[in-house]
C-alpha cells in the first residue's frame, strides 16, 4: 500500500505540466539521438545537462532519464533501416532487423522492436518500483568500506567486459580516477593537479570531458572514412506484427526482459551486454538457429526487450546506492549532484518528489515512446536522410555550445578539444573511453570512501576484507582480475568482448 | 587487418611508453602532495597509488608489445583521411581562441561554412542555409528561451 500511495504521489509530480513537457522533450530528443548515427546518448546527455540547470530538479532529472531510455527505443530504427546502429545497444538488432527490412518486412521488425521495448520498459519500471525500496533499506547499513569495494567491483567488471586488453581497460579506469581527483581535496582543501590554473580548482567538468571523449572523438573517427548509408528503399508497410510474428516473439521478449533487467542492475553491466546476451540465448534456445542473421524476428524481439529492460534496471544501483552502473548513468549522477541532490538510500525519504516522480515519469515516457515510435516512423526515416556532411558540423556546434554554456568558460571548450584529440588517439591505439568516464565520475567518491574507511579503522586495511559485503565485492573483483591470466577463461572473455565489438 | 611489427614502429609499444610516462608523472605528483599516514591518508595518497598502478599496467602493456608485437603506427592511418581530422581539430582550436572576442554568431557561421565546404563538400546553397539557420536558431533558443548567454563579440551593439 505504501508503494501504491508513493507511486500515486509520483504521478501527481510527473503529471505537472512542466514535468510532462520535460518528459516529452527527453524521450523525443532521446529517440532522435537514437535514430541519428554518430551522436549517442552519452553525448546528448552531456550536451543537454546545462539546459536542465534552469529547470527544477525533478524536471531536469526526468528529462535526462527520458533521453536515456528514449535512445534505447530510437536506436533500433537505424539498425533496421540503415544497418547502422544509432547507439551501441542496437548493434545486435542490425543482424536480423536489417535482413528483415531487405526482405520487405521492415514494418513488423520496427513494430516488434517498439512493442518489445514498451513491454520490457514497463516491466522494468514495475520491478524497479518493487525492488528499490528494499534495497535502499539494506543499503543504509553500508559504510565507507562497502561503498569503496562496491565501486572497485563496478570498475573491475566494466574493465572485464570491455573488449580488447583488460590491462588497457584497467589503465583507463585508473586514469579516470586520477582525472576525477583534479581540483581541491574535499578533506584537506589542498589543491591537487591544478598546475596553478584557477579554472581547475573545482576540478575538470564532466561535460567537456565526456563531450570530448565521446562527441568530438566519434566525429573525428567518422571523418577518417566517407560515411555512406544504405537506407532501405522498399515501402515499410504495416507495423503491426502478424500472429506468427507474435508467437515467435513472445518467449524472446519475456526472456530478454528478465535477462536485461538482471544484467542492467549489475555494476558495470548495461544495455549493450544484455542485448548481446539475449541474442546468444535466443540463438541457443531456437530449434532453427540457422535462421538467425537471416531475418529471424526473435533476433529483434529478444535484444530490443533486453536493452530496454536493462535501461530500467540500471536505475536501481544509482537510485538506491548512489553508484552509477554505466557511463550514461554516471552522467545522470552528475545531473543529480548539479541539482543539489545525492542519489542513494536516503533519496527516497529525503526527496520523494524526485524519486517517485522519476519512476512515474518513466511509465508516462514509455507510453509517449510507443506513440513516437509507431506512427512517426516516417518522420524518423526522413531524419535518417540528412547527409552526414551536413550533420556533423551541426553536432560539433552543439558540442561547443553545450560545453560553453555549462560554465560560461572558453577554457572548457579547450578541455573538450583536448579530450577529443585524446579520445580519437585512444580509439586508434585500442583504448576504450567507457571505463575512463565511469571512473572519472566515481573517482572522488572512491577516494573519499577509501580515506574515510582508513581513518575509521585507524589505518587497518583488513577492514575492507573483514566486513562481509565489502569482502565479497573485493573477492569478485579479484576473480575478474585473475580470469584473464587463465588461458581457457581468457579466451571465453575475449569471445564475449569481441561479440560486443 | 593492420600490419604487425615488433620493431620501433609498434603502436602498442609507444602507447605503453606514453602511459608509463604519464603514470610516473602522476606518482611523482602524489608523492609531492604528501601521502600522510595510513590512519590519516593525505591529499596525495590516492594520487600516488593511482600513479603506481598506472605505471605497472603500462609496463605490462609494454612487455606484451615487446613479446608479441602489435600494429605498426603507420598502418593505423593507412588509407584514412587523417588530413581532414587534423583540419577539424585545428579549426576547433582557432574557434576557441576567437570565440569570445569575435562572438558566437560570426565564429560559428564561419566554422560551419568551412566544415561543410571543405571536409565533404555540400552545395553552397545548402551550406549557407543550414549554417545560417543552425546558428541563428541555436542563438535564439539559448539566449531568448533558455536565457543562456553566449558571447556577442563584434555583434554586441546589435544583439545587446
Amino acid at each position: 500500500m505504501d508503494v501504491i500511495s508513493s507511486l500515486a504521489h509520483g504521478f501527481f509530480v510527473a503529471l505537472q505540466p512542466y514535468n510532462l513537457i520535460a518528459c516529452f522533450a527527453g524521450v523525443f530528443v532521446g529517440t532522435l539521438i537514437g535514430v541519428l548515427p554518430g551522436i549517442g546518448p552519452v553525448t546528448a546527455m552531456a550536451l543537454l545537462l546545462p539546459v536542465t540547470l534552469s529547470a527544477p530538479p525533478e524536471a531536469g532529472i526526468i528529462m535526462m532519464a527520458g533521453i536515456y531510455y528514449g535512445s534505447m527505443y530510437g536506436g533500433s530504427t537505424t539498425s533496421i533501416l540503415v544497418n547502422i546502429p544509432g547507439e551501441a545497444a542496437s548493434v545486435v538488432t542490425c543482424l536480423d532487423g536489417h535482413e528483415m527490412a531487405k526482405q520487405g518486412r521492415a514494418g513488423p521488425a520496427l513494430g516488434i522492436a517498439a512493442l518489445g521495448s514498451f513491454f520490457a520498459g514497463t516491466v522494468a519500471i514495475v520491478a524497479l518500483m518493487l525492488v528499490a525500496p528494499t534495497l535502499a533499506n539494506w543499503a543504509l547499513k553500508f559504510g565507507p568500506a562497502e561503498y569503496f569495494s562496491l565501486m572497485v567491483l563496478g570498475l573491475t567488471l566494466l574493465s572485464f567486459l570491455t573488449h580488447g586488453s583488460m590491462a588497457k581497460a584497467l589503465l583507463m579506469a585508473t586514469v579516470g580516477v586520477v582525472l576525477g581527483l583534479v581540483g581541491t581535496d574535499a578533506i584537506t582543501a589542498e589543491e591537487r593537479l591544478t598546475f596553478g590554473r584557477l579554472e581547475l580548482l573545482d576540478g575538470l567538468g564532466i561535460v567537456p570531458v565526456v563531450m570530448g571523449l565521446f562527441g568530438v572523438a566519434e566525429i573525428l573517427a567518422n571523418l577518417e572514412r566517407k560515411v555512406t548509408r544504405d537506407i532501405v528503399k522498399a515501402r515499410i508497410g504495416s507495423l503491426w506484427p502478424t500472429r506468427e510474428d507474435w508467437n515467435a516473439s513472445k518467449g524472446p521478449m519475456a526472456r530478454g526482459t528478465l535477462l536485461g533487467f538482471f544484467v542492467g542492475t549489475l555494476p558495470g553491466g548495461g544495455a549493450v551486454i544484455s542485448s548481446f546476451a539475449s541474442y546468444a540465448l535466443e540463438k541457443r534456445l531456437s530449434n532453427h538457429p540457422e535462421r538467425f542473421g537471416k531475418g529471424a524476428i526473435e533476433g529483434v524481439a529478444g535484444p530490443e526487450a533486453a536493452n530496454n529492460a536493462a535501461a530500467g534496471g540500471a536505475f536501481i544501483p544509482l537510485l538506491t546506492l548512489g553508484i552509477p552502473p554505466n557511463v550514461i548513468l554516471a552522467l545522470l549522477l552528475g545531473a543529480f549532484i548539479i541539482h543539489g541532490l545525492q542519489p542513494g538510500p536516503l533519496l527516497m525519504t529525503q526527496s520523494p518528489d524526485v524519486f517517485w516522480g522519476i519512476v512515474a515519469s518513466m511509465y508516462i515516457g514509455n507510453v509517449m515512446l510507443l506513440v513516437l515510435n509507431m506512427p512517426l516512423i516516417g518522420m524518423w526515416v526522413q531524419v535518417l536522410k540528412v547527409p552526414y556532411p551536413l550533420l556533423f558540423p551541426l553536432i560539433l556546434m552543439f558540442c561547443i555550445v553545450g560545453v560553453f554554456s555549462s560554465n560560461a568558460a572558453v577554457f572548457d571548450v579547450f578541455v573538450m578539444v583536448f579530450f577529443g584529440a585524446v579520445g580519437y588517439l585512444m580509439r586508434k591505439f585500442g583504448y576504450e573511453p567507457a571505463p575512463l568516464v565511469l571512473a572519472f565520475v566515481l573517482g572522488p567518491l572512491l577516494e573519499n570512501n577509501l580515506r574515510k574507511a582508513l581513518i575509521l579503522s585507524r589505518g587497518d586495511f583488513m577492514t575492507f576484507v573483514e566486513r562481509p559485503i565489502s569482502g565479497v565485492c573485493l573477492l569478485f573483483a579479484a576473480l575478474m582480475l585473475i580470469i584473464p591470466l587463465l588461458p581457457s577463461l581468457a579466451r571465453r572473455r575475449e569471445a564475449i568482448a569481441l561479440d560486443q565489438e | 587487418m593492420d600490419e604487425q611489427t615488433k620493431g620501433l614502429g609498434n603502436a602498442e609499444l609507444w602507447g605503453g611508453i606514453a602511459w608509463a610516462a604519464f603514470g610516473l608523472f602522476i606518482t611523482w605528483q602524489g608523492w609531492n602532495q604528501g601521502l600522510g599516514e595510513l590512519h590519516e591518508p593525505g591529499s596525495g595518497f590516492a594520487v600516488f597509488w593511482c600513479g603506481v598502478i598506472m605505471t605497472g599496467l603500462a609496463a605490462s602493456i609494454i612487455a606484451g608489445a615487446v613479446a608479441q608485437g602489435g600494429p605498426a603506427i603507420r598502418s593505423l592511418w593507412a588509407e584514412t583521411r587523417w588530413q581532414k581530422v587534423l583540419l577539424v581539430m585545428s579549426l576547433l582550436l582557432v574557434f576557441g581562441f576567437f570565440f569570445e572576442q569575435i562572438g558566437f554568431i560570426p565564429c560559428a557561421l564561419i566554422l560551419l561554412l568551412v566544415l561543410m565546404r571543405f571536409i565533404d563538400p555540400v552545395p553552397w546553397w545548402q551550406a549557407i542555409i543550414v549554417s545560417f539557420g543552425g546558428v541563428v536558431g541555436v542563438w535564439l533558443l539559448l539566449s531568448k528561451v533558455l536565457k543562456i548567454q553566449l558571447p556577442a563579440g563584434v555583434l554586441a551593439p546589435w544583439l545587446g
